[in-house]
């Protein structure tokens, strides 16, 4: 990707913005709960407008696009979810809640039980989907810096944690308020603005389903050269003629499967397939000068480039399964489809996103912003309004993108698709102003969650590790800089593991993290705030298990892409794939089953449940509110 | 949503209601009367999770045993994509606002009956 001034510039601003409301915060005085919870009392609307910045994550402004753009119809379940998860949270949690007073996952689970143990199981399970949900985040910064500058993947994940760092560190909670509803409108500008472009001059999504259905396979829209390395698979779904610079060796390794069924497992979770077969294996070949390249996977042994012409079936990298078109556009194409079990997988995969964002660490603290549970319903109306007019349009950009973007394909960079589209609206200078909107959308997007999560692992980690077990004496001066040492800390973990991540797609890193949230936290929210009776061993033993579990199948999924012989043990057993690849569907009532049946096996509801059930149900007109307040 | 932010006034309390001082000393009266105001909020909530739930839920069961949905064309357009991409976010919508004006309304007739 050629690297662009003005999305530079574009990214430029954004960081500017972040770090001058951090330290705008600052001068304000600010005490600890400053940097942890704003302040109270804040509009419904403007309220949503921040929850909604806060939400959409990169996962929602890059990811959807690019695994549109891979596998077609079955990811539309993602921004669907991701919006539906507002509605249960309206539904079950938002009202209660907020009468309970609880602003965190770790309070709650305090406050509910009376038990400071119980806390530090759920601040560990914090700490660790927060970790989750960061990854991706990182992996968006490495992306989109690299799209818009050529720097290298690592740079940018270095640039943007210094800048969220200190942003998170001079100005806390309240620093990044300032920012996040102002970053929704950013975000929802960055998204609309440049697909309206795009539409206006590539014709309606009429005209580009006609042009798709006419290519059942994606085709080059102009002649393209590609630099090919050492090790790099391609996958040609029909023969397609090259013109090679100089000669350069390769191996044919046959024809890509036909069935998808007969695929690695790896292939149909997001995961990069890095089983390359035994060196030697397949049949030697010398591209040079023009030549007619076979059908079937080539595994590229020298460097050079490589030129096809327009109208070429695009080749397609080891990230992405080629599909036909048709095949693309209908249920259960090649990521539901090609798990073998298609509705098992599509369930799961609803199951975790619709569940999982009640129980995202940070998703929670919003609501407590609120004056009371009239107004906590409210927002959470009116954030699933501005979700919808947000997510109906990124799909759109990864159908463009495998019309006019294909080459991302061969590249394994279908998550750039929403950054690499706008380019190519005329004239240049509109082109160029456009790109440099999407790059700040996508900052506002990794930087308004990354602090976001920040601010709760920095929260967990300074005010529960520090200032209640490690040094329960000290005081807010030293909070202030646990918290903050939190943040680099959290930070600094969270950007080596995000330069492990580039591989894996962001989406499906995000749904890892949903599907660990719902399989824990979901449960413990739901049954402690309409359920008197659950104990608490139960439901310690509840989120135990069902985020055990889940973590546990998606670590294995992680391991099984970098080893052969797991994998093809998972490629056996194509069920328990699934189910590893997306718990959800067996973690989620495997804790409900635990907290309930040991509830009712030892019935010991905790003490003054019924003045707990009180608070969090009565409506506040009655006069008995009191917040239950962590110290 | 007007008004909607505005701090609720300081709330009437008044001592004199024998139901209002039975809920807050969770005596068996009380527990009844906050029983049936969670009973009937989850209902409401489930209610509606249901028909959300279902409408989400049988799409897949559709595509898998009628494969011609996936082919179905609206205005040129895949009609599988326009009810899941689409049709989704207005329904999730009206079933919020539906939720909002009927979990109010069961709250202040409580606090009606009780305060």
């Amino acid at each position: 990707m050629t690297p662009s001034l003005a999305a530079v510039a574009g990214l430029t601003a954004m960081a500017a913005l972040s770090l001058w409301a951090g330290v705008l915060a600052r001068r304000r005085g600010h005490t600890t709960s400053d940097l942890m919870v704003a302040a109270r009392a804040v509009r419904p609307h403007f309220n949503a407008a921040a929850i909604s910045g806060e939400y959409l994550s990169a996962a929602s402004f890059l990811g959807i696009a690019g695994l549109v753009m891979q596998f077609g119809y079955d990811v539309l379940w993602y921004p669907v979810c991701y919006a539906a998860g507002y509605l249960l949270l309206l539904l079950f949690i938002a009202g209660p809640l907020r009468r309970f007073g609880a602003y965190t996952i770790p309070d709650f689970a305090e406050g509910r039980f009376d038990s400071p143990r119980f806390r530090r199981l759920a601040v560990g399970l914090v700490l660790v989907i927060g970790l989750f949900y960061t990854l991706p985040q990182m992996k968006a910064a490495g992306l989109t810096v690299q799209a818009a500058s050529g720097l290298p993947y690592g740079v940018g994940i270095g640039v943007v944690t210094v800048v969220v760092v200190s942003a998170v560190i001079s100005g806390g909670m309240r620093g990044i308020t300032l920012v996040q509803g102002f970053q929704f409108a950013v975000k929802l500008f960055a998204i609309t603005v440049p697909i309206f472009a795009l539409l206006a001059v590539l014709g309606g999504p009429q005209t580009l389903l006609r042009e798709a259905g006419r290519q059942p396979l994606p085709r080059l829209p102009q002649a393209t050269t590609f630099s090919v390395r050492p090790g790099e698979l391609w996958v040609l779904p029909a023969a397609d003629a090259v013109r090679a610079s100089s000669p350069i060796a390769a191996r044919w390794l046959g024809r890509p499967p036909t069935a998808l069924r007969s695929q690695a497992p790896s292939g149909f979770v997001g995961t990069p397939t890095s089983a390359l077969p035994p060196a030697g294996s397949g049949r030697a070949l010398t591209v040079r000068g023009r030549m007619v390249l076979p059908a079937g996977r080539i595994l590229w042994q020298g460097s050079g480039t490589v030129r096809l012409a327009r109208g070429a079936p695009v080749p397609f990298g080891d990230a992405t399964p080629p599909s036909s078109t048709a095949r693309w556009l209908q249920p259960f194409g090649p990521l539901a489809g090609g798990s073998g079990h298609p509705l098992l997988f599509t369930y799961s995969l609803i199951m975790a996103i619709l569940l999982g964002t009640i129980g995202l660490p940070h998703i929670l603290v919003r609501f407590y912003t609120n004056p009371d549970a009239r107004a906590a319903r409210r927002t959470a109306l009116l954030v699933l309004v501005l979700l919808g007019g947000f997510y109906l349009w990124p799909p759109l950009y990864g159908l463009i993108g495998r019309l006019r973007a294909p080459q991302l394909y061969t590249s394994n960079l279908t998550d750039a698709v929403v950054l690499v589209l706008p380019r190519q609206v005329p004239p240049p200078w509109l082109g160029q102003l456009l790109s440099a909107v999407i790059a700040a959308g996508a900052f506002a997007a990794f930087a308004s969650t990354l602090s976001g999560l920040l601010v709760s692992l920095a929260g967990a980690l300074g005010h529960d590790i520090y200032g209640r077990w490690w040094h329960p004496e000290a005081g807010p001066r030293a909070r202030r800089r646990a918290f903050r040492v939190g943040a680099a800390l959290a930070a600094l973990v969270a950007a080596g593991l995000g330069l492990l991540v580039a591989p894996f797609d962001i989406s499906i890193l995000v749904g890892w993290a949903f599907a660990i949230a719902a399989s824990s936290f979901f449960p413990l929210l739901v049954l402690g705030l309409w359920w008197r009776r659950l104990t608490l061993p139960a439901a310690a033993i509840g989120v135990a298990v069902g985020g055990g579990c889940a973590t546990g199948a998606i670590v294995t999924t992680m391991v099984a892409a970098g080893a052969p012989p797991l994998q093809a043990f998972l490629a056996r057993h194509s069920e328990l794939a699934v189910v590893l690849a997306q718990p959800a569907v067996v973690t989620v009532p495997l804790a409900f089953l635990c907290m309930v049946a040991i509830s009712l096996a030892r019935p010991r509801p905790p003490a003054a449940v019924g003045a707990k059930m009180l608070q969090m149900h009565a409506p506040e007109r009655l006069g008995l509110r009191r917040d239950y307040i962590p110290n | 949503m007007g008004g909607a932010g505005a701090p609720p006034p300081p709330p009437p309390r008044r001592r004199g209601r024998r139901s209002l001082r039975e809920l807050e000393e969770q005596t068996e009266v009380g527990q009844v009367f906050l029983r049936a105001l969670m009973r009937r909020q989850l209902r409401l909530s489930c209610a509606i999770a249901a028909s959300f739930m279902g409408l989400l839920g049988v799409q897949p069961l559709l595509a898998a045993l009628w494969p011609r949905y996936g082919r179905l064309q609206l205005l040129g357009l895949p009609l599988a994509w326009l009810v899941l991409g689409v049709g989704s976010y207005p329904v999730m919508v009206a079933l919020g606002f539906l939720y909002v004006r009927r979990a109010e309304q069961i709250d202040d007739e409580f606090s009606d009956l009780l305060g």
